[in-house]
């Protein structure tokens, strides 16, 4: 979450990444630093014992989203 | 306060016998027109005095640093010429330069203590002259609140009782060093925020810690928000470990810490409330908290703070911080990633050679007996296994080369796959073994009881850039 404010913060578009196990520790860390709410993509958890072949296919599943999230500048990113 | 440029002033209280004695004494003394005399207690104390000032409020007591009552001070040019504490004919006679004072009187009394002593008057005054330097949020707590309750409700506990971080608590602690308290010591992840001297102390107070931990408990949090130990990592991991702290140095003995029986256990207030104002720190000003930011899937009770100090005096080793840097009989702090301690039992061993081999076995299990490299341990040698190494000559680094030599693991155990389990190292090109641990990613330690052939493996966590190393910084500059 500090490297999407640090991207934002130079004006890099940038989207938050990670299992849905960590959605929690986004929204936590989100506030904690001045968000409402930040452009997040969640993809399925577990993450650590999935084979190449099964990370490569979250990988593209969530590709689309992920593009989503990046081009759509006004999708939320609300600054406290 | 208003006090004249030349002549004596006296602070005296009617609850004190001696200056309820001298009382004739000052009647004859103002008549000289040249007395003041400040009253603590009772404002019509004492009787016959020209110049009588109600001292009630003891600015003017303070102001004079009064410990004692009566004193009598003389001034000249506006500046004190002498004082004179208790009752003393011949000093009182000296200083005033008026012969033949209190006759009847006996040649000496003591006095009593200044009310700017009393204990419940001490707090009041502290928080009137020095707590306007807390720059601290005041949070009211209304009368029919508890305030252990009232702790709890707004999220300042690591889920046991806290105590109240008052001014005037906040400000004792801050007495235990001489730093300013808007003092930044270190920028606290997760959230980036700025602690300052007074924020540790507040800390400090909710821990339990007493004023002379607090540069300790300075040292460890400005160890552990250095780039290199990664308190954000270690936090956001979803490993269960969490900062550890080992003191070396003079510190130990000056706040009574244990080395000895029970070290990494409960029971002593400095181990226990250091370790636990590190972690308070983090949650409180770093706002790292357990299923927010911190993800570990199991944590271990030692996140709620883990402290200890090395038994220096009967190790065959050097200090562990004196193996890092810090030059001998100064006090430092080393933190690293710890889980909780697990023991490791040798009984039998009096060979040097044969205790590592067991201590080295105990290591293994570290993060996982098929994985290598990747996780970094700390070794507690208890006093009884210290002994075998110190009949034998063996030192810190005699010691550490025999575990990194028996920790070079034959790869084909730890291959994925190997002995039926999946998890293990990637299977690679060469059949040359495998270290454990990267160079530097075990602490040695000696601590422990003088019974007991059980030393402690403590895991870590990640080592190195990305993960966590361990780092020690010095305790005297924070005092």
């Amino acid at each position: 979450m500090h490297d999407f404010v640090a991207l934002e913060g130079r004006g890099v578009i940038a989207t938050f990444l990670a299992s849905t196990e960590f959605v929690e520790a986004a929204d936590a860390q989100a506030r904690a630093l001045g968000y409402r709410a930040v452009p997040s993509v969640f993809v399925p958890h577990p993450i650590q014992d999935r084979t190449d072949a099964e990370v490569r296919a979250l990988a593209d599943a969530a590709l689309e989203e992920v593009l989503a999230r990046v081009v759509d500048v006004d999708q939320a990113r609300g600054v406290d | 306060m208003d006090l004249r440029e030349d002549g004596l002033v006296a602070v005296v209280k009617r609850d004190c016998p001696t200056c309820r004695l001298v009382e004739p004494v000052l009647a004859g003394l103002s008549r000289t027109g040249e007395l003041t005399v400040f009253t603590q207690d009772d404002p019509a104390f004492p009787d016959g005095v020209a110049d009588l000032r109600d001292d009630t409020e003891l600015s003017a007591s303070l102001a004079l640093d009064i410990e004692t009552v009566p004193t009598l001070v003389r001034f000249a040019g506006g500046v004190e010429a002498g004082r004179v504490v208790g009752w003393s004919r011949a000093q009182w006679t000296e200083l005033t330069g008026v012969a033949d004072l209190g006759e009847g009187l006996p040649e000496h009394r003591p006095g009593c203590g200044s009310r700017t002593l009393d204990p419940d008057v001490a707090e009041q005054l502290l928080v009137r002259t020095r707590g306007g330097a807390l720059r601290s949020r005041r949070l009211e707590i209304s009368a029919l609140e508890d305030e252990a309750e009232a702790l709890f409700d707004r999220g300042f506990t690591d889920g046991l009782p806290v105590v109240a971080p008052t001014p005037a608590r906040v400000l004792r602690m801050l007495e235990g060093t001489s730093h300013a308290p808007d003092e930044v010591v270190a920028v606290v992840p997760p959230n980036l925020a700025e602690a300052t001297v007074e924020k540790v102390a507040v800390n400090a107070v909710l821990a339990g810690c007493r004023p002379e931990y607090l540069p300790v408990v300075l040292a460890a949090v400005e160890a552990a928000c250095t780039d290199e130990f990664n308190a954000h990592g270690l936090l956001a991991t979803t490993w269960g470990a969490g900062p550890a702290i080992v003191v070396n140095g003079p510190v130990r003995a000056e706040i009574g810490m244990n080395w000895a029986g029970n070290a990494l256990g409960q029971g002593n207030r400095a181990n226990s409330t250091i370790g636990r104002a590190l972690q308070l720190v983090i949650r409180n000003v770093g706002g790292g908290r357990p299923r927010e930011v911190d993800r570990a899937a199991l944590g271990h009770p030692g996140k709620v703070g883990f402290c200890f100090a090395e038994d220096e005096e009967g190790s065959p080793f050097e200090p562990l911080a004196q193996s890092r840097g810090v030059p001998a009989g100064r006090s430092a702090v080393t933190v690293f990633a710890a889980e909780g301690p697990r023991g490791v039992a040798d009984q039998i061993s009096r060979r040097p050679e044969s205790l590592a081999r067991s201590l080295a076995l105990g290591l293994r299990g570290v993060v996982h007996p098929k994985l290598v490299r990747g996780f970094d341990a700390t070794l507690v040698v208890c006093p009884e296994h210290a002994r075998v190494f110190a009949e034998a000559g063996w030192d810190r680094a005699r010691l550490q080369a025999a575990l990194d030599e028996y920790l070079l693991l034959d790869r084909a155990e730890i291959t994925r796959g190997a002995g039926g389990v999946d998890e293990g190292v990637p299977a690679g090109d060469s059949d040359r073994p495998l270290a454990k641990f990267r160079p530097g990613g075990l602490l040695i330690v000696h601590a422990g009881g003088g019974a007991g052939m059980f030393s402690a493996v403590i895991g870590g966590w990640a080592g190195g850039p990305g993960g966590s190393a361990p780092v020690t910084r010095e305790v005297d500059p924070w005092r």
